[in-house]
């Protein structure tokens, strides 16, 4: 049980903790305050709160497939937000921006969308367990041990992308995030796939032998790059789709990029 | 019990995907294995008899959804080819395991 308590709140850390290292530690190479990340956790949490509380009726929306369609609609907002946050950092290069102020509210937004998409099943996952004290407190305890290890996985990438140069931690960081931002675009495809408002195929391919999503390299892969062992051409679509949308206006960010004021 | 058991499973098709049902009870699934026609989307229909809230995962089927105590949720699932396709409940994997298979 307590194993299982580790595992879930560990997975869904992960990805949470996976941006906010990433954009923390742009945040610092560009010079700008990381006041917003208090804002981000605050309201993160408030939304998973929320959305763990109404999830029952969500479920109910759209003939039973409101959970898949809510949390589609979240990934997908992070993946328009990844796009925007891209944007306006590669435009507007030197260390006075104009923009920092809209950066700030973009990176909020990202981190608290996060959240409160992540947050809301370990909040579900929890309260199962809040009338039987002695169980309660061994998931408390996984809980904690889940979350340090995805927040240690979370330091681990900040100490790296704010150690490189400038220009690495720009090119790597914005890299990074073009996969995370792909993995969720693949995520909500799949979960209108589930839901039946996309069309579903047989998977293209089969790599469970060669990498399980049960492994911890897996989970790892499937939070930083939305790896799937049995993805569907659709799925594989909006993955690539999304991060050469997301590399596009990268490069054209860069090409016209706003003279320093 | 046993008559219970019997009398979920296969439901009939009103028009479109075949439904099948399955419960959670004492955080076991009910029937553990399903059988399901291959290469052919199908709904499952999965009623949480239990007050607790559960996750309906699986790698296999790449589906994951967390239903609520005693409340029913809708997984579209497939076309799938034939195999076997283990799903678990991750709130309790110790004793929520199940397959659907495909033929």
């Amino acid at each position: 049980m307590l194993l299982t308590s580790v595992i879930i709140v560990l997975r869904e850390v992960l990805e949470a903790a996976l941006l906010v290292s990433i954009l923390l530690a742009l945040s610092s190479v560009l010079g700008i305050s990381r006041r917003w990340l208090g804002w981000a956790l605050g309201f993160g949490m408030a939304g998973a709160f929320i959305y763990s509380l109404g999830v029952a009726v969500v479920s109910d929306w759209f003939d039973g497939v409101g959970q898949e369609v809510t949390s589609a609609a979240l990934q997908f907002m992070i993946y328009l937000f990844l796009l925007l946050f891209a944007l306006l950092v590669l435009r507007n290069p030197g260390p006075r921006r104009l923009s920092d102020k809209q950066i700030m509210l973009v990176m909020a937004a990202i981190v608290a969308l996060a959240i409160t998409r992540e947050g809301f099943e370990v909040l579900v996952y929890i309260y199962g367990f809040s009338s039987d004290l002695p169980r309660f407190a061994i998931i408390l305890l996984g809980a904690v041990i889940g979350a340090s290890i995805g927040v240690s996985i979370g330091a681990l990438i900040y100490y790296f992308v704010s150690s490189l140069s400038y220009r690495q931690s720009l090119v790597i960081g914005i890299g990074l995030l073009a996969l995370v931002a792909a993995g969720m675009l693949s995520q909500a495809a799949l979960l209108l796939i589930q839901a039946d408002w996309l069309p579903s195929q047989l998977p293209i391919w089969d790599s469970s032998a060669w990498l399980s999503e049960y492994s911890v390299t897996g989970q790892l892969m499937y939070a930083l790059v939305g790896y799937e062992a049995t993805p569907t051409v659709l799925q594989a679509s909006f993955y690539f789709g999304g991060l050469l949308l997301l590399l596009i206006v990268a490069i054209l960010a860069v090409r016209f990029r706003r003279q320093s004021v | 019990m046993l008559l219970f058991a019997c009398s979920i499973g296969t439901v009939p098709v009103q028009a479109g995907k075949p439904v099948f049902e399955i419960e959670i009870r004492d955080h076991l699934f009910q029937p553990a294995e399903i059988i399901v026609p291959a290469n052919t989307k199908v709904k499952l229909l999965v009623y949480n008899r239990d007050p607790t809230s559960e996750e309906f995962e699986s790698y296999e089927l790449n589906r994951e959804k967390v239903i609520m105590g005693n409340r029913k949720a809708v997984i579209f699932i497939g076309p799938l080819l034939p195999g076997e396709y283990p799903f678990f409940g991750e709130f309790h994997p110790e004793t929520a395991q199940g397959k659907v298979i495909a033929e």
